[in-house]
């Protein structure tokens, strides 16, 4: 949507006029962090409320090993590595069975069942049962390797699962979403225009579905993202940043805590910029289209 | 000889989500000489586009049958196909790539298609603007792009749905000049849904003129004004003011 300045006096054309309209963005960030560093020091107790320097010396020093588990830079990547598998693996399962979905109503009968049984269950409900089903499995032991000397090591087949769930309906949804609400006068003109079933799929149906598609996978990868910490809280972790976090918390290093929590927001933020610029240059149309 | 397209006692009826029936059309015989231009007027609710969507096979009919003539109507090209109000371009596609889409649906290499939508475009007033994004169009120029779309699907008879029902007076004007263009151009049969009497007077040489409830012919009328037509002479304004006698008492 176009932001609009405000009429007349507050006019967000001049210098200062901008200037300020980004103040406004600052405002209470800041603030929030004056109030905590006050709190840090009144408390004065690094174990509950831990002052932001040192928060900071943490962020800014990424690659410094802390608490025997590695640095911080080395967790959020096997974090990421850990998401981006379990999310792929959602993609590349629910795109398809969405658009399926999406073309036929028979399929969409079969199928929807299912997916109004399981959609009420969020991602974590799902951690005993991954517990139970995988065990400790890592990935290489499903291919019979037991160590590879990768990053694959520490990723286990029941964190790929819980991720996988995260990732699972906003994918689907978006794309059966995309599918059928498909506008009628596209369908009609290219029908109008000679389009054969395969050829009105793949130039009109897929393109016009594709901006919802892409929220999908957007919204999916957030809360895949989101329940890492759930996926890392499974017996026979030992890294990542939710891991971290829960280490952290047993060691009462709360700098390190939050610091994690923080590195959690700001990959959060960074995965959800990257795929609206990448959805952008792709469907640029919605946004400008009358 | 016998007429291109042949309606015989053409009926819709549509059943409301209450399960009341409700009849759009009835009893419809209209026919259709090669290269005619032909123009449905009609109050909202008479049923012309329904009439429309029939022809174009959209909607099948509840009664009655379609004739078409074979032997006229080659086995390479397609019969008809319709031009939408607006908004019917691909939003994802560039103009030249939209021209071209009948094109690509055909299985004409890229190349060779291109090359061919923009003879189209040319045709329709629309050269220099084949790489722009249909909105980065006004709602003439994106008209003028549909109709060199459908013209690229090269149909013997083009349906019009009220094309420049969403255009302002002069544009609309502008752009009835091109399609009469083209139509003695190309030798298209045109068949023009409007509820503009001006827009029907101006363009049809036949212009049926439809009632609502039940939706049904009540008259049609043949123009033998000689194109192109002046808008301010005697008989022109005679028939404007014939025809809108006619509405009124239809509705």
């Amino acid at each position: 949507m176009l932001r609009r300045g405000a009429a007349g006096i507050d006019s967000a054309n001049s210098i200062m006029g901008k200037v300020f309209t980004t103040a406004q963005s600052f405002i209470l960030p800041i603030a929030f962090l004056i109030v905590w560093e006050v709190i840090a020091v009144i408390l004065d107790n690094p174990a509950l409320v831990p002052r932001l320097t040192a928060v900071i010396a943490i962020l800014v020093n990424p690659f410094s090993e802390l608490i025997g588990t590695g640095s911080l830079a080395w967790n959020t990547i096997v974090s990421l590595v850990r998401v981006l598998a379990g999310f792929a693996i959602a993609v590349i399962i629910c795109v398809p069975v969405g658009l399926a979905m999406g073309v036929s109503k028979t399929i969409n009968r079969l199928v929807n069942p299912l997916v109004e049984l399981f959609r009420p269950l969020c991602p974590i409900a799902w951690i005993p049962f991954a517990m139970a089903m995988f065990k400790t499995t890592r990935v290489p032991q499903l291919f019979g390797v037991r160590y590879t000397d990768t990053i694959l090591d520490s990723v286990q087949v029941g964190m790929l699962f819980i991720i996988f769930w995260g990732g699972l309906f906003p994918i689907l949804l978006n794309t059966v979403h995309g599918v059928s609400n498909v506008r009628e006068i596209w369908l009609e003109t290219a029908k109008m225009l000679g389009a054969s079933k395969v050829k009105m799929f793949r130039r009109v149906i897929l393109p016009a579905a594709l901006p919802a598609i892409l929220t999908g996978i957007r919204i999916g990868l957030g809360i895949s993202w989101m329940v890492i910490i759930a996926a890392e809280m499974l017996p026979g972790s030992d890294s990542g940043i939710g891991y971290l976090i829960m280490y952290s918390y047993e060691l009462a290093e709360m700098d390190i805590l939050v610091a994690s929590m923080v590195m959690i927001g700001l990959m959060g933020l960074l995965l959800n910029r990257g795929l609206q610029l990448v959805s952008n240059r792709i469907s640029g149309w919605t946004a400008l289209e009358r | 000889m016998p007429p291109l397209l042949k309606l015989n006692n053409i009926g819709k009826i549509f059943s409301t989500p209450q399960g009341r029936e409700v009849s759009a059309l009835e009893d419809v015989n209209i026919e259709v000489e090669d290269g005619e231009f032909i123009s449905l007027i009609g109050p909202t609710g008479c049923g012309k586009t329904t009439l429309l969507r029939i022809i174009a096979g959209l909607e099948t009919a509840s009664a009655g049958e379609i004739a078409i003539q074979d032997n006229q109507t080659g086995a390479s090209s397609p019969l008809c196909t319709l031009v939408f109000q607006q908004y019917s371009l691909f939003p994802w596609l560039n103009v030249i790539e939209n021209t071209a889409f009948p094109l690509e649906m055909r299985g004409i290499p890229r190349r060779s298609r291109i090359k061919m939508a923009e003879e189209y475009l040319e045709l329709v007033g629309l050269a220099g603007v084949e790489n722009a994004k249909p909105y980065e169009l006004s709602g003439g120029m994106q008209q003028r792009a549909a109709i060199a779309r459908a013209l690229a699907y090269d149909a013997k008879i083009l349906l019009m749905d009220e094309p420049f029902g969403a255009l302002d007076e002069r544009t609309r004007h502008r752009l009835q000049d091109t399609l009469l263009e083209i139509w003695r151009k190309k030798k298209k049969t045109i068949i023009f849904v409007t509820h503009n009497i001006d827009e029907a007077v101006y363009l049809a040489g036949k212009i049926f003129i439809m009632a609502s409830e039940p939706g049904r012919l009540v008259e049609d009328i043949t123009i033998s004004i000689p194109r192109p037509r002046n808008r301010l002479s005697e008989e022109f304004t005679n028939l404007h003011l014939k025809i809108r006698n006619f509405l009124e008492k239809a509705a």
